[in-house]
């Protein structure tokens, strides 16, 4: 079971290098990224992007791109369809989000998926490696359906259970996060979760602990509890998947590693591969990480078969 | 200006008035931390309920040998409401929720006719305390209203910027937070945002600076800000944060609290006189600070 993204990283070397479209490196915490992890041993990567400014910004960080397989190509849209197509080609295994904004690829990867008919609803899984708490948690959707509805919100799930398995967990802990509070009505979320719960119950998405709470304060305190004292809460309790009721929801949670002591590593998983999904406000550290993740998941997916 | 909850505790002693704290059905944890702001010399508690009962409790607690007052109403049901006619009629300054459930106690307080509401709604701003720096952020609204649209965010940001001024921020910086920073029609939020920070522009909300809308990267790090061509005084230095709803404003606070482990303590704004939730994701100590942060709301 891989717990920590060190774990990540020392099974990226193990498994690299794989193959990687990146997306417009034009800038240079992207392309220190790429070099990183070329370096590293867990990338080959394809430059796909303005020539002039994947040059200029390789030579700002030290990086001889001349010996990569490059395609020059201005149009950010043009570049998207460009790199998604080879993954869903089989021409290459990762595709990783450049400094380009990420509607972008979310619309490639859907042409994609509905041109070879997969039926896969694309969603994003944001880890948080917590320190302390020997395992990793994610969030999701935390990047492509605004509002879902309960059918998309299976599919979110069944997308991330998928991942976690892959990952080594055999039975991941979920719990859908609600606005719901004991005051205010009943929300669209809190009905959700009700029906969520019954599908895993009945086993809809497959090995998994469907958690009885949709809040922080339940998942840590239980449903009757109060918070006396902060030394007593304890990290464990931490879910393995947790699903937010909204986008907006989604990346306000996810990003907080700007703020908390967490670590965060964001991956699309698409029917034919990994496609990395760093913010284009991301340092290398984190691109590297997410790189890696991009690698191991790739590797586990070439050995299994949906 | 407050940085910490230090520096509140501080402030609201400093007024050295003692406020009359009506409390319904109050339990033995109630009357620790009662107990608490009375010898600190914030509050005369006032509990409303059965007077028995209550008088048992009292006996047990360090409320013994402090001032306060026992209001026996006889029905159960009958304490909430005494306790806030107290309120509302003058005899009491502020309410506290004891043993009531959120939901009766809630729709108590923000009753049209006989409650507590001043504004067209109420909003619950969560205060936390930075670790890394003397300085308080204000996240709203945490718990109140479940999907605002623009009109009613514009109260929650004025009810958020009256706090900021109590807590002598007098030109808050806020975030209208998103789930990105670009405006896309298909994403409520960002457009609500989009309004507010125009409005702000034109000085609809006094000194206060709002930017929106902002994803969290952006309100956070005025690097990450950059990188994303956003040039704003705002990011990376916000006071107030500006939640899209209650599905992103409640998981927040939160999260802050039990994995960031940030110290947190609630206001309601909106209302006539300060009432005290008593949230169970507030901390026994953080409740000292609530009642402290009441005591200045009192005006």
């Amino acid at each position: 079971m891989i717990r920590s993204l060190d774990d990540v990283s020392r099974i990226a070397g193990e498994k690299g290098p794989k193959k990687l479209a990146v997306l417009a490196p034009e800038d240079e915490e992207f392309m220190l990224a790429v070099k990183r992890s070329w370096e590293a041993g867990h990338i080959e990567p394809v430059l796909i992007g303005n020539s002039e400014m994947m040059e200029k910004v390789g030579g700002k960080v030290g990086f001889d791109i001349s010996r990569f397989e490059r395609i020059i190509e201005n149009d950010r849209q043009k570049i998207s369809d460009l790199g998604i197509g080879m993954l869903f080609s089989g021409k290459l295994s990762i595709v990783s989000k450049g400094q380009i904004p990420t509607s972008y690829i979310y619309r490639s990867i859907i042409r994609a998926e509905g041109k070879a008919a997969s039926g896969m609803t694309v969603s994003v899984i944001s880890f948080w490696e917590i320190p302390g708490l020997g395992h990793l948690t994610a969030f999701t959707d935390t990047g492509v359906s605004i509002m879902p509805d309960y059918r998309t919100k299976v599919n979110i799930l069944r997308n991330a259970v998928f991942l976690y398995h892959l990952l080594g967990y055999e039975k991941p802990r979920i719990v859908a996060i609600s606005g719901q509070r004991k005051f205010g009505g009943t929300l669209d979320s809190y009905r959700d979760y009700k029906l969520l719960r019954k599908a895993a119950d009945a086993g809809e998405f497959g090995n998994c602990e469907f958690v009885h709470a949709t809040s922080f304060a339940e998942i840590f305190l239980g449903p009757r509890g109060r918070l006396r004292d902060y030394r007593d809460i304890d990290i464990a309790k931490m879910p393995h998947i947790i699903l937010v009721p909204r986008l907006d929801t989604g990346n306000i949670l996810c990003k907080l590693d700007f703020f908390l002591d967490v670590t965060r590593c964001s991956v699309a998983v698409t029917s034919r591969g990994a496609v990395c999904i760093p913010s284009r406000s991301d340092f290398s550290d984190s691109i590297v990480t997410e790189l890696a993740m991009g690698v191991v998941v790739a590797d586990r997916l070439e050995k299994e078969v949906r | 200006m407050a940085g910490t909850f230090a520096d509140i505790m501080e402030a609201a002693r400093k007024k050295a008035v003692k406020r009359r704290l009506a409390i319904s059905s109050a339990k033995k944890p109630d009357l620790e931390i009662i107990s608490r702001a009375a010898r600190d010399g914030l509050i005369v508690p006032l509990l409303v309920g059965d007077g028995k009962a209550a008088d048992a409790l009292v006996k047990k607690s360090a409320l013994q040998s402090l001032e306060h007052e026992i209001i026996d109403v006889k029905d159960a049901g009958g304490s909430l409401r005494a306790a806030v006619a107290l309120v509302r009629e003058g005899r009491a300054d502020m309410l506290m929720r004891g043993a009531d459930d959120l939901k009766t106690f809630m729709n108590a307080v923000l009753d049209v006719k006989t409650g507590l509401l001043k504004d067209k709604l109420a909003s619950y701003v969560s205060v936390f305390q930075l670790q890394k720096s003397d300085k308080l952020i204000l996240v709203t609204d945490t718990f109140v209203n479940n999907y605002p649209g623009v009109t009613e965010k514009r109260l929650i940001l004025e009810q958020a910027i009256k706090l900021a001024s109590l807590l002598g921020i007098e030109a808050p910086k806020v975030a209208v937070l998103a789930a990105i920073e670009q405006v896309n029609p298909n994403i409520p939020s960002t457009l609500d945002a989009a309004v507010l920070s125009k409005m702000s522009e034109r000085k609809q909300f006094g000194n206060a600076v709002v930017e929106g809308p902002l994803d969290i990267d952006c309100a956070l790090s005025h690097v990450a800000a950059g990188r994303k061509g956003i040039k704003s005084v705002v990011t990376g230095n916000v006071d107030i944060y500006l939640v899209p709803d209650i599905e992103s404003g409640y998981p927040l606070a939160q999260s802050l609290v039990f994995v960031g482990r940030m110290e947190m303590a609630g206001v309601l704004m909106g209302v006539t006189k300060p009432v005290i939730l008593n949230l169970p994701f507030v901390s026994r100590e953080n409740r000292i600070v609530e009642i402290a942060l009441a005591c200045m709301n009192c005006g």
